[in-house]
């Protein structure tokens, strides 16, 4: 695993607003985030959780215009000044939509096109893709065309084809709102060999907080383009009040263990999942045979 | 439905050439049909078409669709050639009558005028007829590189095959629109008149075009993040050489020309 420590990702002070609107999307954004750090960035819808990622790899303010104040720094490179094929090789972005970000014949092609364009040897190329394609679970569809693949496949193929570029840093917005609830866990679990093998830094956008929540090293609340809160999952999930009042669904092990805290009035520590809350309940149970 | 772009996957004697010597090939065919005038050579153009369709695994089914297609084009063809190319053997008396001025009197209806006709519209479906032998034998990834090869900038051959290959995208794009409005209760494709469903075009178009421009800057911003253009040379994982059955393609292909030149005139 890749040390911690040093920011390979750094916001200062980021408003934008789109062309043609006054309202900031994004307001003073302040944001560092560690090598290896993995960063889950929810909101509800419109609270400017795709335009953050698109700032993080230059989409913004590059290919959209706007108002645009504030830095982003990836690995001390300003995006503003740097070509976006340069930042392409240290942050990988996988979009919502899969189907737009599909556009060559074979999802062989799909996955070698990142690496082609980085002039990279072919052999290279080769054993990427055959390691990519084995670790989304794609093996063996390297000839079919990416237009016949299923949704779920069509999101963990965009995935692979970002993911065959090695970027240090992984921007993910929303890859599994169009996987089944099977689906998101086999793609959660890639994404934690990623970070568990690779140490690679990912910073995800997503609404499945359950899901997210074992992996999460921190947690950003995003609410009208502002940073509510950015901390650790324990942390952040304690504030149901603040969270519920702004509509983010509190993991269900969190909403459990604050409603039997507050309401219920047990003496017990916060439980992020069955485990530590099977825990919570023997030491209950325990505390109870005594007296 | 398969559109005539799409790739169909086969181990044929024409998947196996070199994409280079296809876009040659194809390149001089459509030359053939333009400066060929006669029944003969075109009918041998048409013919082998057929033998390479066949080959690569195009079910000559297509043809027919093709023929609804042009059907009207055909129609408007032969009647503009009967009525207005000059010829001796008249099929039908003038349909202008004398009395007109200036315009009386013409209009016969010449066999020359109908058989012209005829041969236009064999030109246009030979036309038709050429591009999906190379579309259906070989990926687009291995066009581009051919393209690349022969001296095209990757950009503009890249922009060429990704525009062929995003026609079925737009073509179930635009069933889904029309689904989506046929449940709404818009029934002018389904039941309305030819100049009324021309008229309700629009309500097509405009989400179609709409859409495609929002797709066209998505995957801008995904070809962006995966580096292209990062440098000015790029790695094709593809390999395409030329070969012995390319040289013997070509001097197969070389003596057809002679042929089809030789009816020519």
């Amino acid at each position: 695993m890749g040390f911690m420590g040093y920011e390979i990702v750094k916001l200062e002070s980021v408003c934008y607003s789109y062309p043609r609107n006054k309202d900031h999307v994004l307001y003073n954004i302040n944001l560092s985030v560690k090598k290896g750090e993995f960063i889950v960035i929810i909101g509800e819808n419109g609270s400017g959780k795709t335009t953050l990622c698109k700032c993080l790899n230059g989409i913004i303010p590059h290919s959209e215009r706007g108002r645009f104040r504030g830095r982003v720094l990836i690995d001390s490179m300003d995006t503003r000044s740097a070509y976006l094929s340069e930042i392409a090789k240290k942050v990988g972005i996988v979009l919502e939509d899969p189907e737009s970000q599909l556009f060559t014949t074979t999802v062989f092609n799909e996955v070698a096109f990142g690496p082609e364009n980085l002039n990279l040897p072919v052999e290279e190329i080769k054993a990427t893709v055959k390691w990519v394609l084995e670790a989304v679970g794609l093996k063996g569809l390297e000839n079919r065309s990416p237009a016949t693949l299923s949704g779920g496949q069509k999101q963990r193929l965009a995935l692979a084809s970002v993911l065959a570029m090695k970027p240090a840093v992984m921007v993910l917005d929303e890859p599994t709102s169009q996987l089944d609830p099977l689906g998101t866990e086999e793609f959660f679990s890639i994404i934690e060999e990623l970070k568990g093998r690779f140490g690679m830094t990912i910073i995800m956008a997503t609404h499945k907080t359950d899901e997210v929540l074992p992996l999460a090293d921190r947690i950003c609340v995003l609410h009208r383009g502002r940073i509510l809160a950015c901390d650790k999952p324990e942390i952040v999930f304690s504030t149901v009040d603040l969270l519920e009042k702004i509509k983010i669904p509190v993991p269900t092990c969190f909403s459990l263990s604050n409603y039997l805290k507050d309401k219920g009035g047990l003496n017990i520590n916060s439980f992020a999942t069955p485990e530590e809350a099977e825990e919570e309940i023997r030491v209950l149970l325990n505390h109870q045979e005594k007296y | 439905m398969a559109l005539p772009t799409s790739y169909i996957p086969r181990d044929s004697i024409i998947h196996k050439l070199d994409p280079r010597i296809k876009l040659v090939i194809i390149v001089c065919i459509t030359l053939l049909v333009f400066i060929t005038t006669k029944f003969l050579p075109i009918g041998i153009l048409f013919f082998s078409l057929l033998v390479l369709w066949k080959i690569s695994g195009i079910p000559l089914k297509r043809i027919l669709s093709y023929l609804r297609v042009l059907v009207f084009l055909f129609l408007l063809l032969i009647i503009m050639q009967a009525v207005f190319y000059p010829g001796e053997k008249v099929l039908l008396e003038p349909l202008i009558p004398e009395a007109v001025p200036l315009v009386g009197g013409k209009g016969n209806i010449t066999l020359e005028g109908v058989l012209f006709g005829l041969l236009l519209c064999l030109r246009v479906l030979t036309l038709m007829c050429i591009f999906p032998v190379l579309l259906a034998t070989t990926t687009l990834e291995k066009i581009t590189l051919a393209m690349v090869k022969l001296g095209l900038p990757y950009r503009v051959a890249f922009t060429a095959t990704t525009a062929i290959n995003q026609l079925p995208v737009l073509q179930s794009e635009a069933g889904v629109i029309m689904d989506a409005q046929k449940l709404r209760g818009f029934m002018v494709f389904e039941t309305g008149r030819f100049l009324s469903k021309i008229k309700a075009l629009h309500v097509l178009v405009v989400p179609l075009v709409m859409g495609s421009m929002r797709r066209a800057s998505m995957m801008g911003i995904a070809m962006d993040s995966r580096a292209f253009g990062a440098f000015k040379k790029r790695t094709f994982v593809d390999e395409i050489n030329i070969e012995r059955r390319d040289r013997i393609a070509l001097a197969v292909f070389s003596l057809f020309t002679g042929v089809i030149l030789f009816f020519s005139f």
